[in-house]
């Protein structure tokens, strides 16, 4: 099964090597195949304004590749919903210690739709949801492609919306706030057969995390009095 | 790109709080039907789009049309030649009625559609359509002269995606509390194995590839932590996530 692993300031000297390679394959996904010219950059690699040392990401490297990944950005800093698509959110600023707003969430193309142990996508969205509860977040902000909102609902995320969908480059779009809690978590690993949790903290012992609720997958009363 | 007027905006987001605190399907369905009716809309429906072998009732969220349309539509096998959810195979985008394309001179069945649906003061109409990866749903909405604005489209489009899974999340078993660890696909796959079908046969049942079929037992063997597909069965069974 691929790895998760928490890449941020502190241990970010560990992943140097996969930074090059997460840049090209965002250029690779967001530029070329989804054509958000605004991004484009010469030298083949998307970074933008928000990619600073207090961003936080999570790559999932399977077999030393890179193969998805996600980024969240503290709210009390700029984001994209803040300094980018205002309009999107008509709820009133969101700046918070306990919300970080998800960006630049994907899995490369020949990794998605796998049906061979838990998705990718599955796994991340699994995943920042175990962060989340380790580092004492209550809730992300996101601004997505509208269609997304029904496989949110489908996989137990709770997303309640910031303003209305938009059409943006011909795609309706919108900003959410999606709860980060136990019973998301939860529901998730059950969803995708977990039974532990699956972030990797390499070279961040010393960040104080929170304990995470028990996740071994209880039998239905019928099945226990058979025992 | 401009912002729009807040009004329908700030309705949308307080109606998806109220629905959202609703406990019972008929609480939302009836704010659902006011809201509707405030914008000029009398009739909808919330459904899967079926494939080959499925009925539309079976795949029906919710049913707001008219009882007469809805018979008419069942009997007469519509939705496979209605230019409307056909065209939700081709969008992720929601669209108006008269923007789903089709062969006006040529396609004469898809033509008849659009025309009896104004026997029922189907004017005008508003199509979401549902995607994930292995379906696809529309929320289609209609009346005799709607707003439709693109202010108005928006909210309906937020109003509608949120009441559909509302509706969704108030008629499923909680996972968590259930102790049910198989999704959909997966039990009725182990259901037709329970009863000796082989993968192959079972493709051939729901319409879909053997390869998915072997998929979905593999991870349903995954997730009872079994080590073949009868002590998949045999372990669903007793656990009751499947029930013959």
């Amino acid at each position: 099964m691929p790895e998760i692993h928490v890449v941020r300031k502190d241990n970010r000297h560990l992943y140097a090597e996969y930074f090059d390679p997460y840049f090209r394959l965002r250029h690779e996904i967001y530029v070329k195949q989804r054509k958000w010219m605004d991004l484009d950059r010469p030298d083949g690699r998307e970074i933008d304004q928000f990619d600073t040392e207090d961003a936080v990401y999570l790559f999932c490297i399977d077999n030393g590749q890179l193969i998805g990944a996600m980024r969240a950005l503290p709210t009390l800093l700029p984001t994209l919903i803040s300094d980018i698509f205002p309009y999107l959110n008509i709820r009133g600023p969101i700046r918070r210690p306990d919300v970080y707003e998800l960006s630049r969430i994907f899995v490369i193309p020949e990794r998605r739709g796998e049906h061979a142990g838990p998705r990718v996508e599955m796994l991340l969205l699994t995943a920042i949801m175990e962060y989340g509860i380790s580092v004492g977040l209550t809730g992300f902000t996101i601004v997505l492609e509208s269609w997304w909102l029904p496989r949110f609902e489908r996989c137990s995320w709770k997303a309640h919306p910031l303003g209305l969908p938009q059409m943006i480059d011909g795609m309706s779009v919108l900003a959410v706030l999606v709860d980060c809690d136990d019973t998301t978590w939860k529901s998730l690993c059950s969803q995708i057969g977990l039974t532990r949790p699956t972030l990797i903290w390499r070279g961040l012992a010393g960040v104080n995390r929170l304990a995470l609720p028990d996740i071994s997958i209880p039998l239905p009363p019928s099945a226990q009095l058979a025992r | 790109m401009q912002a729009l007027e807040p009004y329908w905006g700030r309705q949308a987001l307080d109606f998806v709080d109220a629905i959202e605190a609703s406990k019972t399907t008929a609480s939302v369905i009836s704010q659902f039907e006011r809201m509707i009716g405030r914008l000029g809309f009398h009739a909808y429906i919330m459904a899967g789009i079926p494939t080959s072998g499925q009925s539309l009732k079976q795949l029906t969220v919710a049913n707001g049309w008219p009882a007469e349309w809805f018979e008419l539509y069942n009997r007469e096998n519509l939705s496979s030649i209605d230019p409307v959810p056909r065209h939700c195979f081709r969008t992720l985008n929601p669209f108006e009625w008269k923007d789903a394309p089709y062969d006006r001179e040529h396609d004469q069945p898809a033509h008849r559609v659009m025309t009896r649906a104004r026997d029922f003061r189907f004017h005008e109409g508003f199509c979401i359509p549902i995607h994930y990866d292995d379906a696809t749903g529309a929320i289609s909405i209609a009346g005799e002269h709607p707003y439709l604005d693109p202010e108005t489209k928006s909210a309906l489009h937020l109003m509608s995606v949120f009441t559909h899974g509302r509706l969704r999340a108030l008629s499923r078993p909680n996972p968590v509390t259930s102790g049910r660890r198989l999704s959909d696909i997966e039990a009725e796959v182990l259901r037709w194995a329970a009863r000796g079908k082989t993968a192959w046969e079972t493709s051939q049942i729901l319409h879909i590839s053997e390869r998915n079929i072997r998929w979905h037992l593999e991870e349903a063997q995954r997730k009872l932590m079994t080590k073949n597909k009868t002590a998949t069965v045999a372990t669903a069974l007793v656990n009751r996530e499947i029930v013959l």
